[in-house]
């Protein structure tokens, strides 16, 4: 392996691919992952706020998407999704838009549990309150209880959006053209599957390092106590 | 004081219980070596080379062969054997390498067969999974140069599968059409030096897939148009809803692979392989599968 | 439908199908036991290693923060292709080496909940560091995380679907040979269906423990 790593020719041949697939297969990943996420966090916004009505046929749909997605693999769900879909609306469907409900969908379930435990955590009282003011449910949700529930469900949700990127990997198993696709198709057609995977890992690495650090620096900032802000001129 | 450098001690421990464990995870390759070494006396006294006594001293030849090429390499699901022309082939050589008939080596067990698929059977010979492949692998030069290949014992051409309402009917159809290939198969390379070669004016694009149950899904739910491999590995996925079309190009011929490194093991199986076709009983073999 | 349902699960596929989910819970229990050992390590390193130890620590982040930080897919591949060895094992391997960086934040999460206090009381009672560990830090710190394992259960046997990408004959890969053999859009939705329901039953029954049991300790 490390007789491999070091051996100049591969690394030629692995730059030479560089423009024509992994920079191709990358933008595809990336944009995948941002529709894929802008889907997630339309689901779940939806199902999350569906699961705290007092409604109980909309708790229980709500509670269905989440066990189902949350308890399947995504590897089924997306083959599920090539291999069926195309009879459901007879045509094919495009890649980019299989990679994109695929994981959209798929995490949506997880965000919606993400912002079900924020909302729950907002005491009763402030619906109430709201209520009692002429807001209506949705202006409610909008104005006063998302926005006090951001500070604690953003770490999370930061966390979805690097498993989100992470995710829209699966792509591969089914030729979707993605990173992953490219640097497996590439390595294992010259066997060079050092100089193929380590740079396939170093630019996810690209993406998902700088989530995982927001997602940190979101954590220790929430746990932080408020302090008051010292009026000026009081030593 | 004392308790700091109790606690650093335990860390170091834990630590150290880390690294081995990555290096025990790498397994094989150190005693492997080793046993490679002390074969060499082995081999002194007899003609056998030191890397098929590596393989006797195993006692088991591992074999890698397609779990999903009918007639070929099949993996029975009902009884979980391995069956086929190139199952039937592993064991005549394996026969050779331990001394016995083919029936025997059958009877004793002394093939340990693992699955593989076009794209995974190179990396496998490489890092020691298997001792040859035997999996409907066309020989040609750029792998000769990265494996040995014994003289070839079957003749295929690639061809190409349909769906009967597809409209398809030749390789001048398939102009802008979707053609699922096999990942680490030489199939798009192949049909697109057909195509240039007869200055057809078609561009169809390629999907990889790691297997072929993968590629006939795609083809029926249309989502592919055309599913490409060799005419011996269509015959298995053609039903009545499909059809190959006459198109047969690129002749290739089928070898038996082993690492490049291990050439008395190489010259073994191409004496058995040539044995066999010498003497008329791989003609027959392939007769009794039912291949032409 | 009895006849798309006779030609999918004829006793063989099932049979076949079984074996493959048999495999899949083998790969997943074998990860479950190594992720726990080798996290709680890592954590442990991430955690105590100060002063001149520190680089441990560095070492044990960076580990964590690579593997959190790359497809699970791609480790898969890397080691099934590039490493000589058993392909179960291999898989095994691979699955210990991203699920391992997983359960090292979840211990380390835990640990960061216990009160510093805990070691100097303890060390005031006469514990040594290692024993305030065994006795007094890791069981509630076991004991605080057993909600997130148990989640992260569900995901390793969810992960080992991406086995299939390697041909190791676990449930996913099974299931999709017998799909070969299918073309009707019946046939086809009904086994993905099954395959699903599976899946759910497994993860679903787990997933059910970990609400009981975060109920019972919100009571308790």
């Amino acid at each position: 392996m490390i007789k491999d790593l070091l051996d100049v020719k591969r690394w030629e041949a692995f730059f030479k691919v560089l423009p024509t697939e992994y920079i191709p297969g990358f933008v595809v990943t990336l944009k995948v992952a941002l529709a894929g996420l802008l889907l997630a966090l339309a689901l779940g916004v939806i199902f999350g706020m569906l699961s705290t009505t007092k409604i109980k046929i909309c708790r229980f749909i709500a509670r269905v998407y989440v066990e189902f997605f949350q308890n399947t693999p995504l590897v089924v769900q997306v083959f599920f999704y090539y291999a069926c879909l195309p009879y459901v609306i007879g045509g094919r469907v495009p890649k980019f838009v299989l990679g994109v409900i695929g994981v959209g969908i798929y995490h949506g379930a997880y965000i919606s549990e993400v912002i079900r435990t924020g909302i729950e955590a907002v005491p009763k009282g402030q619906f109430e309150a709201a209520y009692s003011q002429g807001f209506n449910y949705l202006q409610t949700m909008w104005y006063i209880i998302l926005p006090q529930t951001m500070k604690m469900i953003l770490p999370p949700l930061t966390n979805q959006a690097l498993n989100l990127v992470k995710n829209t990997s699966v792509l591969a198993m089914i030729a979707g053209m993605d990173l992953m696709y490219h640097a497996d198709s590439w390595g294992s057609d010259r066997g060079y599957f050092v100089q193929a995977y380590l740079p396939c890992a170093l630019l996810y690495f690209l993406i998902c390092f700088p989530l995982a650090r927001l997602a940190r620096y979101l954590e220790i900032r929430a746990k932080r106590t408020p302090v008051p802000k010292k009026p000026k001129g009081v030593a | 004081m004392k308790k700091s450098s109790m606690k650093a001690s335990a860390l170091m421990m834990a630590a150290a219980m880390m690294v081995s464990a990555a290096l025990t995870g790498c397994g094989g390759s150190g005693s492997a070596a080793t046993t490679a070494a002390a074969d060499t006396t082995a081999a002194a006294d007899g003609a056998v080379t030191a890397d098929v006594q590596k393989i006797i001293d195993a006692g088991v030849l591992k074999v890698g062969t397609k779990v999903d090429v009918p007639k070929f390499g099949m993996q029975n699901t009902a009884t979980g054997e391995m069956e086929g022309v190139e199952v039937d082939l592993a064991y005549e050589i394996a026969g050779k390498i331990f001394g016995c008939t083919a029936e025997e080596a059958k009877a004793k067990k002394l093939v340990a067969f693992q699955g593989v698929t076009a794209k995974t059977r190179g990396p496998l010979i490489d890092n020691g999974e298997v001792d040859m492949v035997i999996a409907t692998y066309t020989i040609t030069p750029e792998r000769k140069e990265t494996w040995n290949f014994s003289d070839p014992y079957y003749t295929d051409a690639v061809g190409l599968l349909v769906l009967k309402d597809s409209g398809i009917k030749s390789i001048e159809d398939l102009d802008g059409k979707v053609i699922a290939v096999s990942q680490g198969s030489t199939t798009k390379k192949v049909m697109m030096e057909y195509i240039a070669e007869k200055g057809f004016n078609v561009t169809p694009e390629f999907e990889e897939f790691d297997g072929y149950p993968s590629m006939a899904a795609a083809l029926s739910a249309k989502n592919v148009d055309v599913f490409s491999v060799d005419r011996a590995i269509l015959a298995g996925y053609n039903d009545d809803s499909t059809e190959i079309l006459p198109d047969r190009f690129a002749e290739q011929d089928y070898g038996v692979a082993t690492k490049l490194d291990n050439k008395g093991l190489a010259d073994l199986v191409n004496g058995v392989v040539n044995d066999l076709k010498s003497s008329g009983k791989m003609d027959e073999m392939l007769k009794g599968w039912g291949i032409e | 439908m009895a006849e798309v349902l006779g030609t999918i699960f004829t006793k063989a596929n099932i049979g076949f199908m079984m074996q493959g989910l048999l495999m899949t819970l083998v790969i997943a229990a074998a990860t479950i036991a190594l992720s726990l050992f080798f996290g709680t390590a890592v954590a442990m390193i991430r955690h105590f290693c100060i002063g001149r130890m520190v680089w441990l620590s560095w070492l044990a982040g960076a580990y964590i923060e690579f593997f959190r930080c790359t497809p699970n897919i791609l480790w898969i591949l890397w080691i099934r292709f590039t490493m000589q060895g058993d392909p179960t094992v291999k898989a095994i391997f691979a699955c210990t080496l991203f699920t391992t960086a997983v359960v090292a934040e979840i211990v380390r999460g835990g640990l960061n909940g216990i009160p510093k206090g805990q070691f100097e009381g303890a060390a005031s009672q006469g514990f040594s560091f290692w024993q305030t560990l065994r006795y007094i830090v890791l069981p509630q710190t076991f004991k605080s995380i057993v909600p997130a394992l148990l989640s992260q259960v569900i995901t390793i046997i969810k992960d080992t679907s991406f086995l299939k990408a390697v041909d190791i004959a676990e449930f996913m890969r099974n299931s999709s040979i017998v799909m070969g053999q299918l073309r009707t859009p019946a046939q086809i939705i009904t086994l993905y269906g099954f395959i699903a329901l599976c899946y759910f039953v497994i993860c679903f029954s787990l997933s059910c423990t970990v609400r009981y049991y975060q109920k019972r300790t919100k009571i308790a």
